[in-house]
């Protein structure tokens, strides 16, 4: 036996073993959709391999169901016109035995298959989702979040039909081939390579070929019913601005235009579906009839008995009624394929980060350090941050200033561990951010970003999101130190209310204040604002900042702006960004005087 | 049917007589003559079907996104977008196969159980008694379980519209998610939501598959009666075997198509479940108000604001009792606390609602009486947030003028300061743009949305909300020069929470909890003790 026989199967999904995923994915995107897609199965192998024994009971039921009747009916016939007695109790039973077997066979095939597959698309979408998670925002700024839906849930979807209709079909096509085969060798041996030339023009044959003609429809039917989800939701989404700007009609005459072309690349797969299936059947009566060329003239010659030519011609019957389903199947297995390299090229996506096992201690108030850091987002594109050194003692408050494009988001993109630096480092509480994992970190950053996003959730779910133990006395004062108290009063259910997608019902404003309440409740030692109060009129600022200024006590601050009225209430320096460089920094109030004076 | 009386000739006389081969010709070449014909209907049947249910689903489709659009901007809004995805893919899908396989198979499984019957009772009378007798309890037991099937399948439908919801919220707020520290526990949410969609569907899945079982146990004990009957009274030679075998091959086909339908049955409850939702959106045609006015808009049009109120759905009101007048070739400036209204009165200028009373007039002409479209095409937008659409940036800037060259694209990148960010972005103009713009500051998105409105040269109103948001200050005094240069031949209404923008407007309104708090020129509003002299206090301090 060879070393890699004996070495386990290596499973694609190791929901168990984070470490362990990530040091095989690059390996992993080569291998092939086919095997991975055998390993996820592998993981519900139980109802899997139930699934294909009882799919194999009913079909084996089916069949000996229609040969024994065959021959039943034939020999009673005989016995009638001979006038002799015949034992009916046996095959009798045996009919019984089929038709039961048949019948509660297929009902738990499907129950059994069904739940498998179920179960192992559902194991599937919560790995894939989970594997999303350190991919945001790093290495997922080129899809969109429709595309995104989509390989979540139409492709990983599509990939049901991988076990149940090519892979249970297969094998139990694959066993009772073998049987029927026994049956007719034993039979009446000349008829058996006619049976198999039928069987494997049918079984193998026929369904490569559908598979090949498809190839292109199928393939290119998964990729553009992803842009139509992309469409379908910029439609729905950018509604205003179509509206606004007389682009309705465009969209949709883009959208019924991709619809259409996907349409009939569907109706052509549904029509070598339908080929693919009469053939089979063409195909049966085709075997059929040479069987019965071979076999009229063995009953003649006595070599068959009569009983037995109607037995093996109800079962070459039956036997194409198991095969049938092949052709049709496989006119979808580059479709299935599609969809599955789409959902492992996604989930082999490597991290940013190697996140470390185990996470060094932070102190309790620690300190920030930029060393030389310097940042791209992409190869060929400029500097973001362009060799930064910045320190930020524990408790400090600074201000970032800057043109917009100047590098301050990107500061933060730093700090936070969302995009990796190219070069230098970013110290916290004295750790190179590389030794800190990236959810203990951010834990110890309470974040109030430029966009805020309102889940579908309750008032209290959407803050509970950052502290889910916080009790109502927490959220109450978060709220009340965020001025979202007329708010919560103005809203039907109070904190019961449900916000829509996007925080629909919810104002720019509104929706700032409830991030900002979401941060003061995560009791984070230090805290980040992205511009908290654009969109926000000056006397709100002024209450905010108030605000803000008593949660930032005794908390490292960072803020990000370019307003700078009311900036000395609220930190005590301010550092000047201009093209991925820090240019200058100096306290707040020599900063005001001097763009004063400018 | 032709082929099983055929083969039930060939075996009939080969078993009894041991017919030689050379006797059975006729009859083997007529069985291979029938295959083909037999392929060419079967594929010509599923292809007209399926030809037929995509053509339905493409108007169905289109019909639902024009009634989703017809809900308006506010409503549309209101409604989780991976929810109306999930009905306009997954919803039309379903109906699709319910048209395509459940709908074709239903009206077989009428007819074939009729027309062999005509066969059987001439070859057979009692077999076809039997049959006849037991056919019909079939339908009449999927009725009876029909009433559970399709409470649960309405309740996994619903599931399935929470589950897409959820994940496309999910994965549009990931990386606040990441911030919060919350994807894990969000994870989670949606490991239920699956657990649960998976629970019902197996729930409808079970009586689908139940319905199915008694349905084959129904044929199958039938079967077997008719085969034992043909078994003795062939045993007794009562009847000849040809026509006992020919019987025997036709009757399960007589139960096929209806066994079909019993396992295409979850399709039907699909197409169900779905087509209540869509269909209610289906209907929601536009609303065609009497827009019959033109109104020459060559020049900057007054707009005159006269007594207005409005209110969304289910809140209090948004606007009361505003009046404004918008002069030609003026700089208006709208100031004010957020939720103050602002934004609101922008959506009803650009007729995405009605004023609940009052009117807008456009030189004298009232809104409601224009066709919003052509009032639109005067219109130039600068929203809080522009939607980027999938496509590049040249694409991003062509919605608002299709038939812009080059040279415009150009002037208004130049105009916009969206060129230094063009000069930035790896591919320039071909530079694709991801969800929500990434890759694109606030600000760089705000140039964005100011050049789509530059380049819609033709426009004689323009309505910004906040332009200057997200800008430093000399890129906010840029902008603001800009604005005043297009005001020399436009109306303008501007959006601002910052004074600095309101003081060089010609005209500044101060709105409050949709109400004017006060209007004049902002040198004798600064002047007079009133609500914009206390912003601007605010500000200064």
């Amino acid at each position: 036996m060879s070393a890699s026989q004996a070495a386990p199967p290596e499973p694609a999904i190791r929901q168990a073993d984070p470490a362990g995923a990530r040091n095989g994915s690059g390996g992993a995107a080569a291998r092939a959709p086919v095997r991975r897609l055998l390993a996820v199965l592998d993981l519900h192998r139980g109802w899997m391999a139930g699934g294909a024994a009882l799919a194999f009971l009913a079909a084996f039921a089916a069949i000996g169901l229609m040969a024994v009747s065959g021959w039943f009916i034939a020999a009673m016939a005989l016995a009638g016109a001979a006038g002799a007695a015949i034992n009916y109790y046996t095959p009798a039973a045996a009919i019984r035995a089929c038709a039961i077997a048949r019948s509660g066979g297929r009902y738990g095939e499907r129950v059994v298959t069904h739940e498998a597959t179920l179960r192992a698309l559902a194991g599937l979408r919560a790995w894939l989702f989970r594997r999303l998670i350190p991919l945001a925002p790093a290495r997922l700024a080129a899809l969109r979040s429709g595309e995104l839906f989509a390989r979540l849930r139409a492709d990983i979807d599509a990939l049901e039909h991988f076990y149940l209709a090519v892979l249970v079909p297969a094998a139990v096509a694959l066993l009772s081939v073998l049987m029927a085969l026994v049956v007719c060798v034993l039979v009446l041996p000349a008829a058996a390579p006619v049976l198999l030339l039928g069987v494997m023009i049918g079984a193998v044959l026929l369904p490569l070929w559908t598979r090949r003609r498809a190839q292109r429809d199928a393939a290119q039917s998964v990729t553009e019913a992803g842009m139509l989800r992309g469409l379908l939701l910029d439609a729905l989404r950018g509604h205003e601005d179509l509206l606004a700007w007389g682009g309705v009609a465009a969209h949709t005459a883009r959208i019924d235009a991709l619809a259409e072309r996907l349409g009939g690349r569907r109706s052509r797969i549904e029509r070598l579906r339908a080929v693919g299936g009469g053939l089979a059947g063409a195909l049966a009566q085709l075997t059929l009839l040479a069987i019965l060329i071979i076999a009229v003239p063995a009953v003649r010659g006595g070599a068959l008995p009569p009983a037995e030519l109607a037995m093996l011609s109800l079962l070459t019957l039956a036997l194409f009624e198991v095969l049938g389903p092949l052709p049709e199947a496989l006119a979808q297995w580059h479709a299935t394929l599609g969809a599955a390299a789409r959902v492992f090229e996604l989930a082999d996506t490597p991290p940013p980060f190697l996140e470390p096992r185990t996470s060094v201690p932070l102190p309790a108030a620690p300190a920030i350090v930029f060393e030389d850091v310097r940042l791209r987002y992409a190869e060929d594109a400029r500097w973001a941050l362009d060799g930064i050194d910045l320190t930020l003692p524990a408790g400090a408050r600074l201000a970032v200033v800057g043109a917009s494009g100047a590098g301050k988001s990107s500061l933060l993109a730093a700090l936070l561990k969302l995009y990796p630096v190219q070069t230098g480092r970013v110290l916290f509480g004295g750790e190179p951010l590389a030794a800190l994992q990236g959810d203990v970190l951010r834990r110890q950053i309470a974040v109030i970003a430029q966009h805020t996003t309102l889940f579908n959730l309750s008032l209290r779910d959407n803050l509970l999101l950052a502290a889910p133990e916080a009790g109502t006395d927490r959220i109450e004062r978060a709220v009340r130190l965020a001025q979202l108290e007329p708010f919560v009063a103005s809203l039907p259910q109070g904190y019961a209310t449900v916000l829509g997608e996007a925080g629909v019902l919810v104002s720019g404003g509104e929706a700032r204040r409830i991030a900002i309440a979401r941060a003061l409740l995560q009791e984070a030692p230090v805290l980040v604002l992205d511009e908290p109060t654009e969109g926000l009129d000056a006397r709100t600022v002024g209450e905010l900042y108030a605000a803000l200024s008593a949660a930032a006590r005794g908390r490292t601050m960072l803020l990000i702006t370019h307003r700078l009225s009311g900036l000395a209430q609220l930190v005590d320096e301010v550092a000047v960004m201009d093209a991925g460089r820090l240019v200058a920094r100096l306290p707040v109030d020599d900063y005001l005087a001097r763009e004063r004076d400018a | 049917m032709a082929q099983a009386w055929l083969l039930s000739g060939i075996l009939a006389e080969a078993l009894l007589r041991r017919a030689p081969l050379a006797r059975l010709w006729p009859q083997a070449v007529a069985l291979l003559l029938l295959a083909p014909v037999c392929f060419a209907l079967s594929v010509g049947a599923r292809d007209t079907a399926e030809r037929a249910a995509q053509r339905l689903a493409d108007s169905l489709r289109g019909r639902v996104l024009r009634g989703a659009q017809a809900l308006g901007p506010y409503r549309l809004r209101a409604e989780a977008s991976g929810d109306l995805i999930t009905q306009l893919v997954e919803g039309i899908d379903a109906v699709q196969a319910y048209f395509a396989r459940y709908l074709p198979q239903a009206l077989g499984a009428v007819l074939i159980p009729a027309l062999l019957l005509l066969f059987v009772f001439p070859a057979d009378w009692l077999s076809g008694l039997i049959l006849l007798l037991t056919a019909p309890l079939i339908p009449l037991f999927m009725t009876f379980v029909g009433q559970a099937a399709e409470h649960a399948s309405e309740r996994r439908y619903a599931q399935l519209r929470r589950l897409g919801a959820a994940f496309i919220e999910a994965l549009g707020g990931l990386v606040t998610l990441r911030l919060l520290g919350a994807a894990d526990r969000f994870a989670q949410h949606l490991d239920e939501q699956s657990e649960a969609y998976r629970t019902l569907t197996m729930q409808v899945l079970r009586i689908a598959f139940l319905s199915a079982l008694v349905l084959e146990f129904f044929a199958m004990v039938s079967i077997a009666m008719v085969a034992v009957l043909i078994g003795f009274r062939l045993l007794w030679g009562e009847l000849p075997l040809r026509a006992g075998l020919f019987v025997l091959l036709l009757a399960p086909q007589l139960y096929l198509p209806l066994r079909a339908l019993g396992a295409l049955r979850h399709t039907r409850m699909d197409a169900l479940a779905a087509a209540q939702r869509l269909a209610a959106l289906a209907e929601l045609a536009p609303v065609a108000r009497p827009r019959a006015a033109r109104v020459a808009m060559a020049e900057a049009p007054q707009i005159a604001i006269d007594r207005v109120c409005y209110a969304h759905r289910g809140r209090t009101a948004a606007l009361r009792d505003c009046s404004i007048v918008l002069h030609a070739r003026r700089v208006t400036a709208l100031v004010g606390a957020t939720g103050a209204g602002k934004s609101t009165l922008l959506s009803l200028l650009l007729c995405f609602a009605a004023p609940d009373s009052g009117c807008i007039r456009v030189d004298g002409v009232d809104l409601t009486r224009l066709d919003a479209q052509q009032w639109r095409a005067r219109v130039a937008w600068v929203p809080q947030r522009a939607h980027v659409f999938e496509g590049s940036v040249r694409d991003n800037l062509l919605l608002a003028a299709p038939q812009a060259d080059a040279a415009a694209l150009e002037r208004a990148a130049e105009r916009s300061g969206l060129a230094p960010v063009l000069a930035r972005l790896p591919r320039g103009w071909a530079t694709p743009l991801g969800e929500h713009g990434l890759g694109l500051s606030g600000g760089e998105l705000q140039r964005l949305a100011l050049a789509r409105a530059l380049l819609r040269e033709r426009a004689t109103v323009w309505l910004l909300d906040e332009p200057t948001a997200h800008l430093d200050a000399p890129s906010t005094r840029a902008v603001e020069s800009l604005i005043h240069g297009v005001a020399a031949s436009r109306t303008v209404l501007l959006v601002a929470h910052r004074l600095s923008a309101a003081r060089s407007a010609d005209w500044v309104v101060v709105m409050s909890g949709g109400r004017i708090l006060e209007q004049g020129p902002p040198s004798e509003l600064a002047r007079a003790p009133g609500a914009y002299a206390a912003l601007l206090q605010a500000e200064q301090s």
